[in-house]
């Protein structure tokens, strides 16, 4: 019978990204590995890793001195298995999941994941919000790891002006997982002898929030203030708390900010007369759940985005702070800004008065010059006055043809709701949904409200049954699926043998 | 030049007898061919030997004080001919590829090679792609090895059995006059380890010699009658040579315990997978300890029918572990064994899946059911299984856990081509598109979904050229320029002019054979000091007969749009090319990031751009991102609480390639991108100007501010 030694190895699996430094953070394992007296072996299949797709970069530690006294080399694996893997470092939360549902984690599992995301392309590409539940996988991750250290190491990285590798490093020796103390650790990035500050700094910054195991707190929501108020704005916030329930309130409030930003206080006491209506139709029994879904698109809806909305905010002094801010522009340097703008002249018709906007938009010569793309520098004088002025129109926007149009809209889909809410209290809910449709600019939104129109037809012939609301919210998401509304023509041809039926 | 350089480590290739090297497995391979005194070595990149080859020609000053003439041969096919060199003289050379699709390029030099048969030794090491991360179709190097008779080592997985494999592979090919195959899976290339080095040896023989005084022997020329010589010299003379040589060396070993009823057959780079298989099983130890007798088979073709039969002899039930289909080793062991009416029971693809890639997980599942069949002893020695995650668990995640396929890197000058076609397909509808190999592959994926098939390396205008017959819309096809000189010249452009194709071939001309490391190609601009470059592939075309030929920089949209509507909506009949042009920006990010940041450093003047979207006016539709596709424009929370949808939002990596900006005016999108530019060390007139743009723009933005404060709404 052979003998059978207990040694082991230290298992090491690091999931990461292209780009992400999966390479050199396994690099400085390896040196410090060896340099500390251990064999080491790595290997990962990079090939077209660094074109951003995920790869595993899967370690192997073994004491030489174990190797030396039994007088053999260990036969180290070149594949992480399930069940056997003691440390996971994963970049981001999504791979940590891949980790879980690969198995790597397990009871005897040390496990390290930044908690932020990195959205893949499937899920930014979706019309509406495509992000997946990460709830789940953070859960698993808890339930199934021995150790689980998990932050915000992209924050970390950036607050400290560092790379995401080094503070996972520094997570790591914060861990304890592996058998060697800070200085070592410290060592070897010095050794490396790159971006030596940087990485310091990343890796304190991870060997500290890994020792202090900290959870991010969730924010507690406000309750709104009546305190320092502007003259103009006090009655609005009274109408607000005497008139309506606190379930609505906030989403009520950012409806009334949005809408004197946009326009003025009396805008938003139009808002404010509009939902009233809306509310005296809802109940407690309800939870006042159609106002408050009025309250949040009955504000989008009147605060559309004109032209003179853009220009308005493009030329703002917090924007050009924020700008400075996302661009990491240092202390006074130098930022010219040009913005990408094609206005056409359905938008110029847009904001002027009623009468001249559709006098001018059936001009065909006009219409040629507004076929190109404009490149406008807000930091220059010429574009940043054109904008700031063009901006000021604010005060005749009453009067301009995209206002009426506006109006009406709002109008005739209040009406429909106001008329079904009695019969079908869901379907009012959902038909207020409708604005959701409702997005972007020019040919984006157009097929927002084109995709409305084919909705609302269809609506027409089925608002009776009693399965009308669950149409409807298909409808709305079947329209937010493809560009092309090829979803959305399926769905509507589905529901026509229905209205014959019903007719 | 190459994406990685490994200037620092090529200088381990100089070390000599008794130091340890330590590194990565291809590493390993250049040490083990200069210790074997190879006269030459050739090759075209591609994962997972790219590094070998970049290795190689990093290391070009320590070949030539060997006097080792290296080639980065124009194609496979280039360099398994290379080995003809092997053929009337006593030289040793090597050549290296991706296979099977680098094997299948370079097959019918192989064949001719291995009929004539060698006097020095010819090794060819090919990095097997097969399994996770595989980028290619899933087949087996085997088979080529049997159909022309060359000797196929597959060693296990560590630096010191690898290297002495290649020292050892030589001598076996000049034992038998036979080519020899050195497999390495891809984790063996890049697995970083330590084994003792040699001294580095020149040649015995050197090419200069050779040409200097020329052998010509008609019997080694494949033509008849020498050609049915060869067969017989096959059979009769160079195998039983190759399988004394394997015997006498032993270079398949019998491992593990010698008693038992039941043995492991194993493939030599299966080995460790095995063993830890084993090992999570508690039937063996870390060191390989096991009461199981082993035969690892590091030489997999030809096969040694005494030792198979001498091992399985006493044996009631054998696994044989054999990764890929068909199971070529099965077939034989079994044959040998009725030959030899040996009893023992063959398991193998019964018990172990026929395809795919043999993990340690699908190693230890497999075990369990080679016992439970045939060894119930063992399966009652073996450990329970170790809880993974429940079954209900993994289906919920594979739901959540979003596929991150590769694609197009930051900047990427590839993306405006399909962003280009994408918005032409609006237009005209959708048309065939017919891809090749490289990264412009990544076409195929979200959020271009463009390209129907991809035929092979150099093959994407010949994939459609049955498309050419009278129709109503134009066929496209695309071509990376190391595809172009690969060998879509002749096949691709060559075949189109000759045939009168009226269709449209789109090469993607960026400087480099990107895909695989961005290795230098005849067209590269940059200046390389040991190769030709700046060979234009406009003349190249141009020579072969094409009339309509266009350039247009990739960023230039518009342009890229206009190009493709007038190729695919022109009368002029007759082949269509549409060159590209747009350095690959992972290779220029490489080239000019230093050198920016030292002119910021040294105080000279830079304006950097990058871009931005503006919040409050994106509503998240993301029509901008189904455009392009960049990493570095993702998805934020909306900061507007009323709002649902993320906004769209350029992060830090951005390289400010200008591609977004030109998605938003071409595709008429929104007014929320924007370009900064950063000015560093701006000089007088720049702040002259920028400090009396200020004072106006900052009072009258100071006047807005002041407005909206009379409506503030205070504390909230």
């Amino acid at each position: 019978m052979a003998k059978i030694s207990k040694d082991k190895p230290i298992n090491i699996a690091i999931i990461a990204m292209g780009g992400q430094g999966g390479g050199v953070l396994s690099k400085w394992i390896l040196d410090m590995a060896e340099q500390q007296g251990f064999l080491a072996q790595y290997t990962s299949v990079p090939g077209v890793a660094q074109r951003t797709g995920a790869t595993i970069y899967y370690i192997e530690l073994f004491p030489k001195h174990l190797a030396t006294k039994s007088k053999q080399l260990p036969i180290l694996a070149l594949t992480p298995i399930p069940g056997d893997v003691d440390i996971v470092i994963a970049s981001e939360m999504m791979e940590a999941g891949r980790a879980l549902m690969r198995g790597f984690i397990s009871k005897k599992t040390t496990l390290i994941a930044s908690d932020h995301r990195d959205y893949a392309i499937v899920e930014k590409q979706i019309m509406g919000d495509g992000r997946r539940e990460l709830s789940n996988v953070k859960t698993l991750s808890e339930e199934t790891a021995a150790k689980y250290i998990c932050f915000d190491m992209d924050k970390a990285a950036r607050d400290s002006n560092s790379i995401i590798s080094s503070v996972l490093f520094g997570a790591l020796a914060g861990s304890d997982a592996l058998p060697f103390d800070r200085a070592v650790f410290e060592e070897t990035i010095t050794i490396s002898g790159r971006a030596v500050e940087a990485n310091m700094r990343g890796f304190s910054a991870g060997y500290q929030q890994a020792q202090t195991h900290n959870t991010n707190k969730e924010s507690k929501s406000k309750e709104p203030a009546k305190s320092t108020a502007s003259k103009s704005i006090s009655p609005l916030l009274n109408r607000l708390n005497d008139n309506f329930p606190p379930h609505v309130r906030m989403t009520t409030l950012h409806g009334l900010q949005k809408l004197t930003d946009f326009q003025d206080p009396a805008y938003a006491n139009l808002y404010l007369d509009r939902l009233e209506i809306i509310k005296a139709l809802d109940s407690p029994e309800k939870h006042w759940h159609l106002t408050n879904e009025m309250a949040r698109y009955l504000a989008l809806a009147m605060a559309y985005d004109d032209t003179i909305r853009v220009a308005d905010l493009k030329t703002r002094s917090t924007r050009f702070k924020r700008f400075r801010h996302e661009v990491k522009a240092e202390e006074k340097q130098i930022v010219n800004v040009s913005e990408y703008m094609h206005p056409r002249l359905e938008e110029l018709c847009d904001i002027l008065p009623n009468s001249l906007g559709k006098f001018l938009l059936n001009r065909r010569l006009l219409s040629k010059l507004f076929q190109k793309g404009r490149r406008i520098s807000t930091t220059k004088l010429r574009g940043f006055l054109l904008l700031y002025f063009m901006g000021r129109l604010k005060g005749i926007r009453r009067k301009s043809m995209r206002f009426k149009n506006e109006t009406t809209r709002i109008e005739i889909w209040m009406n429909e709701i106001i008329s079904i809410c009695p019969q079908n209290y869901e379907l009012a809910c959902e038909l207020s949904g409708m604005q959701r449709l409702l997005k972007g600019y020019s040919d984006t939104y157009e097929r927002g409200l084109h995709n409305t129109a084919a909705i609302m037809q269809a609506y027409e012939g089925f608002k009776h049954q009693p399965q009308a609301a669950n149409l409807l919210s298909n409808l709305k998401g079947t329209a937010l699926q493809d560009e092309e509304g090829q979803e959305l023509a399926k769905a509507l041809a589905k529901t026509s043998p229905l209205i014959r039926a019903a007719e | 030049m190459a994406e990685r350089s490994f200037h620092k480590e090529v200088q381990d290739l100089k070390i000599g007898d008794g130091e340890e090297f330590r590194g990565e497995g291809i590493l390993a391979v250049t040490k083990a061919l200069l210790q074997s005194g190879v006269a030459y070595v050739g090759g075209y990149q591609g994962a997972p030997i790219s590094h070998l080859m970049d290795v190689l020609a990093d290391a070009e000053d320590i070949l030539n004080d060997l006097g080792i003439h290296f080639e980065a041969s124009a194609s496979e096919a280039a360099a398994g001919a290379m080995l003809a060199a092997s053929v009337n003289y006593p030289l040793r050379g090597a050549v290296t590829w991706k296979s099977t699709v680098g094997t299948n390029v370079a097959s019918d030099a192989l064949a001719s090679v291995a009929s004539s048969g060698v006097m020095g030794g010819a090794l060819i090491i090919i990095g097997e792609d097969y399994g996770e991360g595989s980028s290619i179709m899933q087949e087996r190097s085997h088979a080529f090895a049997m159909k022309s008779q060359i000797w196929l080592l597959d060693p296990r997985p560590n630096l010191p059995s690898i290297v002495d494999m290649v020292e050892k592979g030589f001598e076996l090919s000049e034992a038998s006059n036979t080519p020899v195959m050195l497999e390495l899976r891809i984790r063996a290339c890049h697995v970083h380890g330590q084994f003792t080095a040699k001294q580095n040896k020149k040649p015995a023989f050197t090419l200069r010699e050779a040409m200097e005084n020329p052998v010509r022997d008609y019997d080694r020329v494949v033509l008849p009658p020498s050609n049915f010589k060869h067969e017989i010299e096959k059979v009769e003379h160079r195998w039983p040579a190759a399988v004394k040589y394997i015997k006498d060396n032993k270079l398949n070993e019998f491992l593990g315990g010698y008693k038992g009823k039941t043995g492991i057959i194993v493939q030599g780079g299966l080995y460790n997978t095995l063993m830890r298989a084993l090992y999570i099983l508690g039937l063996a130890d870390i060191y390989g300890e096991t009461d199981i007798p082993i035969y690892c088979m590091n030489v997999t073709y030809p096969m040694v029918d005494d030792e198979i039969a001498g091992f399985c002899l006493d044996k009631k039930s054998i696994l044989i572990v054999e990764e890929g289909q068909p199971e070529y080793i099965e077939h034989y062991i079994n044959t040998v064994l009725r030959r030899q009416d040996i009893k023992a029971r063959i398991y193998g693809k019964d018990v172990l899946p026929m395809a795919g890639e043999y993990t340690g997980q699908v190693l230890t599942e497999g075990l369990r059911k080679f016992f439970g069949l045939g060894a119930q002893k063992l399966l009652a020695k073996t450990a329970k299984p170790r809880d993974a995650i429940s079954v209900k668990n993994q289906q919920a995640l594979e739901k959540t856990v979003p596929g991150r396929p590769v694609g197009f890197c930051t900047g990427c000058p590839e993306r405006p081509i399909f962003t280009a076609m994408k918005l032409v397909q609006r237009k005209l509808g959708n048309i065939h598109v017919s891809c090749d190999i490289g990264c412009h592959l990544f076409s195929i994926l979200p959020p271009f979904n463009i390209g129907n098939t991809t035929m092979g390396y150099g093959l994407g205008w010949s994939g459609a050229s049955a498309f050419n017959t009278q129709s109503d819309k134009r066929t496209i096809s695309i071509m990376g320029d190391g595809g172009f000189w690969h060998n879509g010249l002749t096949s691709g452009v060559g075949n189109a002019v000759f045939n009168k194709n009226d269709n449209i071939l789109v090469i993607v001309d960026n400087g480099y054979s990107a895909a695989t490391g961005g290795q230098d190609i005849l067209s590269s601009r940059a200046l390389n000091k040991t190769k030709t470059t700046n060979n234009p592939i406009s003349k190249a075309i141009a020579g072969l007969g094409i009339k309509w030929q266009r350039s247009v920089n990739t960023y230039d949209l518009g342009a890229m749009t206009k190009t493709l509507t007038e190729a695919l909506t022109t009368s002029d009949k007759g082949p269509k090319v549409i060159l590209a042009q747009s350095e690959c920006m992972l290779n220029r990010q490489r080239r000019e990031k230093p050198i920016r940041n030292k002119m910021i450093k040294d105080g000279k003047r830079i304006v950097r751009s990058r871009f931005g979207v503006d919040p409050d006016t994106c509503t998240g539709d993301h029509a901008c991102i189904r455009l392009s596709g960049c990493p570095s424009l993702t998805i934020k929370d909306n900061p507007d609480p009323l709002r649902e949808d993320p906004v769209a939002h350029v992060n830090n990596d951005c390289v400010g390639c200008g591609v977004c900006g030109e998605v938003s005016h071409a595709a008429v999108l929104c007014p929320s991108f924007y370009r900064a530019d950063l000015i560093y060390n701006p000089n007088p007139w720049d702040k002259f100007r920028a400090s009396l743009r200020n004072i106006i723009i900052n009072s009258l933005q100071a006047r807005g501010d002041k407005r909206r404060a009379k409506h503030s709404f205070g504390e909230i």
